[in-house]
C-alpha cells in the first residue's frame, strides 16, 4: 500500500517534504510495478481467477495467430496476385500514373500532418510498420522491384512535405493563414487532382478502375459527395417551410428506409434508364445520395444542438439569413457533428466492399474472389479473405485515430 | 406578426412601403412555388424516363420455378408456389437471422462493453482487442470470411467433428440437437406440447405478478422481499411441475450422421452459421462501444457512492449503473439493431435466401427491377418500423422505471 509521508522530524535532514502523490510517484520503479499489478490484475481471489483465465486465451490467441500467418497460410494467393488486388486491370504501362497519385496523396498526408499535427513517436512506428508490410507485399518475387521504388519515393515527399509544413510557424501570422488555405485547398482538390492524374491524356478510362483503386477513389466520392447532399437537406429538414421540411424527411427516411445493396440494385437496374452514365458513375451517385441521407442526419443533430440564441444573435446584429447560416449557424454545427460524420465516412469506406455483391464492379474483395477462382488458389479462400480484411482494417483503423486525435486537438463535439 | 411589429411613434413620417417581394410571406410563397416546381420537374423527368418499362405486379403470382435452400421451416417447393410464397419465405429467413442476430449481439456487446471498463487491465485490453478489431472490417468481407472458415476449416463431413453424440461439426454445417413434441408417459398427442406452452406463458403471467406485488411491497415497508428470486423460482417450479403433470411431452431430439448429410435434431447450415456469426461478432462491438460509452458518460460519484453504502461490484452494475445508463444506451443501440436489419442483405454475399437475394433472383428471372426495389424497401422499413416501435416501447418502460 501507499506509504504516508512521514512527520517532517523523522526524515533526514534538508529533505524536501512533497505532498502525498508526489510521494509516491518517487518510490522505485519495482514497488510501483508490484503495486500496479495488485490493483490491476490481482486485487482478489476471482480477480486473479480472471486474469488467469483471461491470460490463458491471450496466449492461445497469440499462439494461434503466430502458427496461422507464419505456418498454417499459404499466401502464395496474395503474393503472386498482388496488382491483380491492388489495381486488376488498370492497363500495365500506365503503371507510372497509379505511383503519382499515391505520391500526391502521401505528401498532402504529409503537408496536413505538419500543418496542424505533429507526428510522434507511436506514429511513426505505424507508418514504419505499414511501410515495411506494403513493401513487402509488394517487393515479393523482385518482379515488382519498381512498385517499391515508387512507394519509398512516395514516402520520402510525404516526409519533405511534413518537414516543410511543420516549420510554419503556429501562430495568427500572414504565412500561417496562407499556409491554412493552402492545405485545405490542397485537400479538397485531392480527389480531382487524382482523377486528373489517372485519367487525363490517354490514361485510364472509368471501367479500369479495380481491386483496391476502386475503394480508394468510391469511399472519397461517397464522403464528398455526401457532404454536398446533405448540407441542403439538413439545412431543408430544419427549415421553417412546411413543404420544403417535409420532402427532405421523406427523402432522408427513404434512403435510410432500404440497405445500401438495394440502392447499388438501383444503380444497376434502375438508374442507366434515368442518368445513363457507366456503371462506375452510377455507382458513384448512389453512395453519394445514399450517404447524403445519413450526414444530413448527423447534420441536423448538430443544429438542434445549437442554442437558438445563436440564431437570434446573429440576426440581431443585422446578418442577413444567408450570412446566419454560413458563418454563425454551419460552423459550430459541422463542428459538433464532427465525430458521427467522421463514423459515417469509416462506415463508407467499409461499405465499398459491397460493390462487388451484385454489380459487376471488381473492388478488393471482388477481386479476391477472382484470384481464388484460379485452379492453383482454389484452396486458398480464407487466406485471400484474411488479406483483403487486413487491408480495409487498416486503413478503418487510421481513419479513427486520427479522427480522434483531431478532436481531442480542437475540442470537437464537446460544445 | 403584425401585432409585434413596433409601431412608429406619432409625428414620424410613414416607414417606405416595403416591395412585394421582400415580404417574409411572400417571399416564402416564392421559394416554395420555385421549390415545387424544381422538384415536380425532377420527378416527371425520372417518371417519362422510365417509362418505357412495363409495370405491374401481376409477375409476383407466377410459378417461381426456383428452389431455395431447404433449412428449418422453408423446405417450400418452388416450382408450384408462386413468386410471392417464395418472396415472403425469404422475408421469413430474414427475420429468423435478424431475431437471433440482435439477441446475441445485444448480450455479447453489454458483456464486452463492461468487460471493457473492468478494473482488471488484462480484461479490459481483451475486450478492446475485440472491438477494435471486429469494428474496423467490413461486415461484408468478415460474413465470407466466416463462411470460408466454415467450408475450407472444418472438416468434411466423412471426418465430421463428434462432440459426444451430441453436436457435430463438419463443412456442411452444424447439427445440435433440437426439441420434437413426444407422446410422453401418458402416451398422449403431440398438441400437448401446446397445452405447456400455454402453462408456461400463465406461469410467466403469475410469476411477473408475484415480483410487482413483492416490488411493491418492498418499496412500501423498506424490508427486502426478493422479488426476482421469488419470480424466477415460482415460474421455474410451475414449469417444471406442469412439465411433470402432462407426461414430459417434449423430447430431445440428438443429430446424426447420415451419409453425408445430417439427419434428425438441428442443422445449422454454413451461410446461416457465417451469416449469423458476422452480424453478431460485428454489432456487438458496436454495442459495446455504446455500453462503454453511456456508463462513462455517468458521473463517478454514482460508482463510488454504490460502493460507499457496500455495494457488491454486480449489484452496483446491475442496480446502479446499468439502469441509469440504459437511458442512454437504449436510443443507441436501437440504431444498431435497425442497421443489423439492413445488414441482413449483406446475406447474398454467402447464397443465403433471404429476402434480398430471393428478389435478386426474380428480377434475374423477370424483370420488374422498379416493382421488386419498391417491394424490397417497404418490407425493410416495415420491419425497422416494428424495430423501433418495440424499442420506444421498451425506452419508455425503462425511463419511466427509473426516473
Amino acid at each position: 500500500m501507499a506509504e504516508l509521508p512521514q512527520p517532517a522530524e523523522a526524515r533526514p535532514p534538508g529533505r524536501v517534504v512533497l505532498p502525498p502523490h508526489r510521494e509516491r510517484a518517487r518510490r522505485p520503479f519495482a514497488d510501483r510495478a508490484r503495486d500496479w499489478a495488485r490493483h490491476n490484475l490481482f486485487p482478489s481471489r476471482g480477480g486473479t481467477l480472471l486474469t488467469l483465465i483471461s491470460f490463458a486465451l491471450l496466449v492461445l490467441l497469440l499462439c494461434g495467430v503466430i502458427w496461422y500467418v507464419f505456418f498454417g497460410a499459404d499466401w502464395s494467393v496474395v503474393s503472386s496476385n498482388r496488382w491483380l488486388l491492388f489495381a486488376g486491370s488498370f492497363p500495365r504501362d500506365e503503371e507510372w500514373r497509379l505511383w503519382v497519385g499515391v505520391a500526391v496523396v502521401f505528401f498532402m498526408i504529409g503537408v496536413a500532418y505538419g500543418l496542424w499535427s505533429r507526428f510522434n513517436r507511436r506514429d511513426l512506428l505505424f507508418v514504419a510498420i505499414a511501410s515495411a508490410f506494403l513493401i513487402f507485399l509488394m517487393a515479393h518475387g523482385g518482379a515488382a522491384a519498381w512498385s517499391s521504388i515508387w512507394f519509398l519515393v512516395a514516402l520520402a515527399l510525404m516526409f519533405g512535405g511534413y518537414v516543410v509544413a511543420v516549420r510554419i510557424p503556429r501562430d495568427n501570422s500572414r504565412l500561417r493563414v496562407r499556409a491554412n488555405r493552402i492545405g485545405i485547398a490542397l485537400i479538397a482538390l485531392a480527389l480531382p487532382i487524382v482523377l486528373l492524374i489517372l485519367m487525363v491524356g490517354g490514361g485510364a478510362v472509368s471501367t479500369d478502375f479495380d481491386g483496391f483503386v476502386l475503394n480508394v477513389i468510391l469511399a472519397p466520392v461517397g464522403i464528398v459527395g455526401g457532404l454536398v447532399v446533405a448540407i441542403p437537406l439538413a439545412i431543408g429538414r430544419a427549415s421553417s417551410l412546411r413543404i420544403i421540411s417535409w420532402t427532405c424527411t421523406a427523402y432522408i427516411e427513404l434512403v435510410r428506409g432500404a440497405p445500401l445493396l438495394g440502392w447499388l440494385f438501383v444503380a444497376l437496374f434502375i438508374l442507366d434508364d434515368v442518368i445513363g452514365g457507366s456503371l462506375v458513375v452510377r455507382t458513384m451517385v448512389v453512395l453519394a445520395v445514399f450517404t447524403g441521407a445519413y450526414m444530413a442526419e448527423y447534420i441536423r443533430g448538430g443544429l438542434q444542438a445549437l442554442h437558438h440564441g445563436q440564431d437570434e444573435a446573429a440576426r440581431a446584429v443585422g446578418l442577413s439569413r444567408r450570412q446566419t447560416l454560413q458563418l454563425i449557424i454551419m460552423p459550430q454545427a459541422l463542428r459538433v457533428s464532427i465525430p458521427p460524420l467522421v463514423g459515417q465516412a469509416i462506415s463508407i469506406w467499409k461499405d465499398t466492399s459491397l460493390v462487388s455483391v451484385i454489380l459487376p464492379m471488381r473492388e478488393l474483395k471482388g477481386n479476391a474472389d477472382s484470384a481464388i477462382a484460379q485452379t492453383e488458389f482454389i484452396a486458398d479462400r480464407i487466406e485471400a479473405y484474411v488479406f483483403v480484411a487486413v487491408i480495409f482494417w487498416i486503413v478503418a483503423f487510421t481513419m479513427s485515430r486520427i479522427s480522434q486525435r483531431v478532436e481531442r486537438a480542437q475540442g470537437v463535439g464537446e460544445r | 406578426m403584425a401585432t409585434h411589429a413596433p409601431q412608429p411613434p406619432a409625428g414620424l413620417p410613414e416607414p417606405p412601403e416595403v416591395p412585394l417581394v421582400y415580404q417574409r410571406r411572400i417571399r416564402d410563397l416564392l421559394i416554395q412555388a420555385l421549390y415545387v416546381a424544381v422538384t415536380a420537374l425532377v420527378i416527371a423527368y425520372v417518371v417519362l424516363q422510365l417509362g418505357g418499362r412495363e409495370y405491374g405486379f401481376g409477375f409476383l403470382n407466377q410459378p417461381a420455378s426456383f428452389d431455395v435452400g431447404n433449412q428449418w421451416l422453408t423446405n417450400i417447393d418452388g416450382t408450384t408456389n408462386s413468386r410471392f410464397t417464395m418472396y415472403l419465405v425469404g422475408v421469413w429467413s430474414t427475420i429468423r437471422v435478424v431475431v437471433l442476430a440482435i439477441a446475441l449481439s445485444t448480450v455479447f456487446g453489454i458483456l464486452i462493453g463492461v468487460a471493457r471498463l473492468s478494473s482488471n487491465w488484462l480484461v479490459s485490453r481483451l475486450a478492446m482487442l475485440f472491438v477494435e478489431t471486429f469494428r474496423n472490417a467490413p461486415l461484408f468481407v468478415q460474413i465470407v470470411l466466416w463462411y470460408a472458415v466454415v467450408l475450407f476449416g472444418l472438416p468434411t463431413i466423412q471426418n465430421v467433428i463428434n462432440v459426444g453424440d451430441f453436436l457435430f461439426l463438419s463443412n456442411r454445417g452444424i447439427a445440435i440437437p433440437w426439441t420434437v413434441p413426444d407422446g410422453g408417459f401418458w402416451g398422449g398427442p403431440d398438441w400437448m406440447v401446446g397445452v405447456w406452452v400455454a402453462a408456461l406463458f400463465a406461469a410467466g403471467g403469475l410469476a411477473f405478478w408475484v415480483r410487482r406485488r413483492r416490488q411493491t411491497a418492498e418499496r412500501e415497508t423498506g424490508k427486502v422481499q426478493y422479488p426476482n428470486r421469488w419470480a424466477l423460482g415460482l415460474f421455474a417450479a410451475l414449469a417444471l411441475a406442469s412439465f411433470i403433470l402432462l407426461g414430459m411431452p417434449v423430447a430431445i431430439d440428438r443429430p446424426i450422421v447420415e451419409g453425408t448429410t445430417y439427419a434428425e435434431g438441428m442443422a445449422i447450415y454454413p451461410e446461416f452459421a457465417a451469416l449469423l456469426l458476422g452480424l453478431v461478432v460485428y454489432t456487438s462491438a458496436f454495442v459495446a462501444e455504446i455500453v462503454r460509452g453511456s456508463i462513462q458518460a455517468l458521473p463517478r460519484g454514482q460508482t463510488e457512492a454504490a460502493s460507499a453504502i457496500g455495494l457488491t461490484a454486480y449489484q452496483r452494475l446491475t442496480t446502479v449503473i446499468l439502469p441509469q445508463a440504459l437511458r442512454q444506451i437504449i436510443p443507441s443501440v436501437t440504431n444498431q439493431y435497425l442497421n443489423v436489419s439492413k445488414n441482413s442483405s449483406l446475406a447474398s454475399g454467402v447464397s443465403y435466401f433471404d429476402l434480398f437475394f430471393v428478389a435478386n433472383i426474380i428480377q434475374n428471372k423477370i424483370g420488374h427491377a422498379v416493382e421488386v426495389f419498391l417491394l424490397i424497401t417497404v418490407t425493410y422499413m416495415l420491419m425497422s418500423l416494428v424495430i423501433s416501435l418495440i424499442m420506444n416501447y421498451i425506452n419508455r418502460r425503462v425511463t419511466l422505471h427509473s426516473v
